[in-house]
């Protein structure tokens, strides 16, 4: 099975058309979206409603559609990320909001733990970057794979052993083979809002029966989607940390 | 002539058994009622012979107490202390006189007295009276003996008093030198000296004969057991022909019938007759279940549409035919079992049901027209049910392909959308004319976006346990490669014609022992291709970790395995 998973859209719509036409050439069976498809960007309805149409998909919920709910406080999120769901609170429809609300935290599915920042506390949104965070993950699941979201950084940590672990980060399109049987916390990146310094869209193909991961980095047109930030009238240093990747 | 020789050696069995019950319930009853008769007889015997002993007992020791008290003072008074009439002055002369001359009146009456060292001789114990003069001595408490004795190959009943000497007894028993003259030359002085008040004497004893009417006693329990047993043939023999008549050979009859019904079953029935017809009776109860229903809606009108026919029953509903009365549009209705409509928890779960059907988009799904208050009205569902095909047969290899790629297909639609059926069984699935894969039922199925009432009430497996992975059997729900499971015994079942499992019932313990341990298929179909082998077991392992993790992975390996099989 060809399992896509991608995360942390942030209404930006010109990255996740692009990914999802990219992927749609790659034979894939169901899709999993690991959260954040508001906050940051200005088209949080489309992208919801994209994600929404997309068949065998299921998606989870992030930090920022859960802020845009209410349901956590947006005050203690950076000021451009505060003023950017505040400002996706006055657009979201009915519709959009009834989606968010149905979202789970957290999916278990056969070998695998879903989860858009960490599958111990997920309404905790701590970043799973270091040793510390990824033994608690792995403590928290019996699943061999979690993938995970939330810090926009595409990373694969492998348990080598009880306490030994390897953190590899990801650059480009690669491809990484899993058969070992090792278990492994897989972050697939960001697909509107990367940080690791490459403003392409990221995201991940998980082939269960090659036992493969495929990370896929997509470019797609930066500008158009600056532009259109700056138009919806949000801070406008959300549209420019695009062209950097940051 | 068949007929009866049938019926004969069907009925055989319960027969016997009745036969040898009744015969040994009878005969110990006779053997018993004897027995009390002849304990009770005896009782009554003993009662008897212990009252007459010991009026005879209280006479002896009035008249030794009349020579004590009144003779022997008077006798001293007349003829001076020194004078001894023995005829009149001592106790155990008279006693045994008197009781001599009533013994030759009544000779069952023996009257004893005797001593280790009397001066009479003809007193003198023998060995059994030794040895009771040695039990009175041993305890001076002891004042009473009663007891059935042989002697010289008679029964006597006997009662015993022991006698110690006063003061006035020494006279004759102390000394010799001391002893009456008149004694001495009667007795001696060997026997009956040398005494001290407050030794014993010697015992009384009256024996009466009861071997006669032990005997008689005997007899009579005897008697009574013959007549029992008389009786309890006689009782048989009429048990029997009433048994025949009223119970065996209309028996025999509906067996007969229902062995008539079960031409194909050629496998004996364990157990006997009544066992035979209980089990008829449980299939014959379910049938009349399902027709019931059938007739109970058959031909009535939900709404806008005619009942005509239920088609199949699912897990908490019945899929009726019926077609709407307006335009003869042909629809199945979803009509939930009284039971799952009554009771709150499987309502629960036939609500969940309806709304996965009415939610859930997929070929092999039939679309929903309408809801009628408790009634899912659907489209048209044809074809035949899939245990119909696979009747004790393999599915035709051509069918494979096709109808296994759409259930996986199904499947992993479910699963994407994070629903497990649960319950997937050849018996809710149907396959038309066109190859077309129908699933009509869902009513074990759970959504991880709804509360799952079973899980919620705690309630064991649920379904199938032929179907049934471990950890369902196990009470664990909502794993999809539960669901994995199921689709590889159905495979197991259309390669083969066979299921894994044979359809006994066991306990949940031993189903999942049973479980582990899979006959390959190849065993059951020779020239099975080593892959879809593979697949097959690959599907059905024990260990969910070692199952297929995804559906979309079984399929691919299953279309591999079959492309290679249909091009060899």
């Amino acid at each position: 099975m060809r399992l896509m998973i991608f995360a942390d859209i942030h209404a930006n719509l010109e990255a996740l058309q692009s990914t999802l036409s990219h992927a749609a050439d790659r034979g894939v069976h169901r899709t999993v979206c690991m959260g954040d498809l508001v906050g940051y960007g200005p088209h949080p309805n489309e992208c919801i409603e994209l994600v929404r149409d997309l068949k065998n998909c299921r998606c989870l919920a992030g930090n920022h559609d859960v802020a845009a709910l209410w349901e956590t406080s947006p005050y203690g999120m950076s000021s451009a990320a505060k003023e950017a769901i505040l400002w996706t609170m006055d657009k979201l429809t009915a519709d959009s909001r009834e989606f968010l609300g149905a979202l789970p935290d957290r999916l278990d599915i056969a070998d695998m733990t879903f989860a858009h920042a960490n599958p111990y506390n997920p309404r905790g949104w701590r970043y799973v970057l270091n040793r510390k965070y990824a033994l608690r993950s792995f403590a928290a699941t019996g699943s061999r794979h979690i993938l995970i979201g939330h810090s926009h950084r595409p990373l694969v940590i492998t348990r080598k052993h009880l306490l030994g672990l390897d953190l590899q980060t990801v650059s480009g399109s690669i491809r990484f083979k899993v058969d070992d049987g090792r278990r492994r916390i897989i972050n697939c990146g960001s697909v509107g809002q990367s940080r690791d310094r490459d403003p392409r869209s990221c995201y991940l193909i998980f082939d269960t029966r090659r036992q493969r991961l495929e990370f896929y980095r997509v470019a797609y047109n930066v500008e158009k989607a600056a532009e259109a930030i700056r138009d919806a009238g949000l801070p406008p240093e959300l549209g420019t940390r695009l062209f950097k990747g940051i | 002539m068949k007929r009866g020789r049938q019926e004969q050696v069907s009925t055989t069995n319960l027969k016997k058994r009745f036969f040898l019950w009744s015969a040994l319930i009878l005969i110990g009853g006779g053997l018993l009622l004897s027995a009390l008769s002849f304990w009770n007889t005896r009782r009554l015997l003993m009662a008897e012979a212990m009252a007459k002993s010991e009026v005879i007992l209280n006479s002896v020791e009035a008249i030794r107490s009349y020579v004590k008290d009144e003779l022997r003072p008077k006798m001293y008074e007349l003829h001076g202390n020194d004078a001894f009439i023995i005829e009149a002055m001592s106790t155990t002369y008279v006693s045994t006189t008197i009781m001599e001359e009533f013994g030759q009146s009544m000779p069952n009456y023996i009257y004893r007295r005797a001593s280790v060292n009397p001066h009479n001789p003809r007193n003198l114990a023998d060995p059994f009276e030794e040895e009771m003069l040695d039990w009175f001595e041993e305890d001076s408490g002891r004042s009473f003996w009663q007891g059935v004795v042989k002697k010289n190959g008679a029964s006597f009943f006997i009662s015993m008093v022991p006698d110690y000497f006063t003061p006035p007894c020494i006279r004759c028993h102390g000394k010799a030198e001391d002893a009456p003259q008149s004694l001495l030359e009667r007795y001696g002085t060997e026997g009956g000296f040398r005494f001290r008040a407050g030794d014993l004497a010697g015992i009384n004893s009256v024996a009466i004969p009861v071997s006669a009417s032990l005997r008689q006693a005997w007899q009579g329990s005897l008697v009574i057991f013959a007549i029992t047993l008389g009786a309890s043939i006689c009782l048989l023999w009429l048990l029997n022909l009433l048994f025949q008549r009223l119970v065996i050979e209309r028996l025999g009859v509906m067996l007969s019938l229902i062995t008539e019904k079960k031409k194909t079953s050629s496998a004996p029935c364990p157990g006997d007759e009544l066992d035979a017809l209980h089990a008829s009776l449980g299939s014959l109860r379910s049938y009349v279940r399902s027709a019931r229903k059938g007739a109970g809606l058959e031909p009535n009108f939900i709404s806008g549409y005619v009942v005509t026919r239920p088609i199949a029953a699912g897990a908490m509903s019945w899929l009726y035919g019926a077609y709407e009365a307006e335009s003869g549009d042909k629809v199945a209705l979803k009509i939930g079992f009284e039971e799952t409509l009554q009771n709150p928890l499987y309502r629960a779960c036939f609500e969940a049901e309806l709304y996965l059907f009415e939610t859930m988009s997929h070929h092999c799904l039939p679309g929903v027209r309408e809801r009628i208050g408790d009634t899912l009205v659907l489209n048209e569902i044809k074809g035949e049910s899939l245990i119909s095909i696979l009747d004790g047969k393999r599915l035709d290899d051509r069918l494979l392909p096709p109808l296994f790629s759409q259930l996986c297909d199904l499947t992993a639609s479910l699963h994407a959308t994070g629903i497990v059926h649960h319950d997937l069984r050849p018996h809710i699935l149907m396959l038309d004319d066109r190859d077309r894969v129908h699933l009509f039922d869902m009513g074990l199925a759970s959504s991880d976006q709804q509360p799952d009432p079973i899980a919620a009430a705690g309630l064991g497996p649920q379904g199938d346990m032929l179907y049934m992975a471990p950890e369902l059997i196990q009470g664990k729900r909502g794993d999809p490669r539960s669901d994995i499971y199921a689709l590889g015994v159905l495979l197991y079942l259309a390669v083969t014609g066979r299921l894994p499992f044979d359809e006994k019932r066991k306990t949940i313990q031993k189903w999942l022992q049973h479980k582990k341990k899979i006959t390959p298929p190849g065993n059951y179909r020779a020239g099975l291709p080593p892959a879809l082998e593979q697949v097959i077991i690959k599907a059905v392992a024990h260990d969910i970790k070692s199952r297929y993790q995804w559906v979309e992975d079984l399929w691919e390996d299953l279309e591999k395995a079959l492309r290679g099989y249909k091009a060899k």
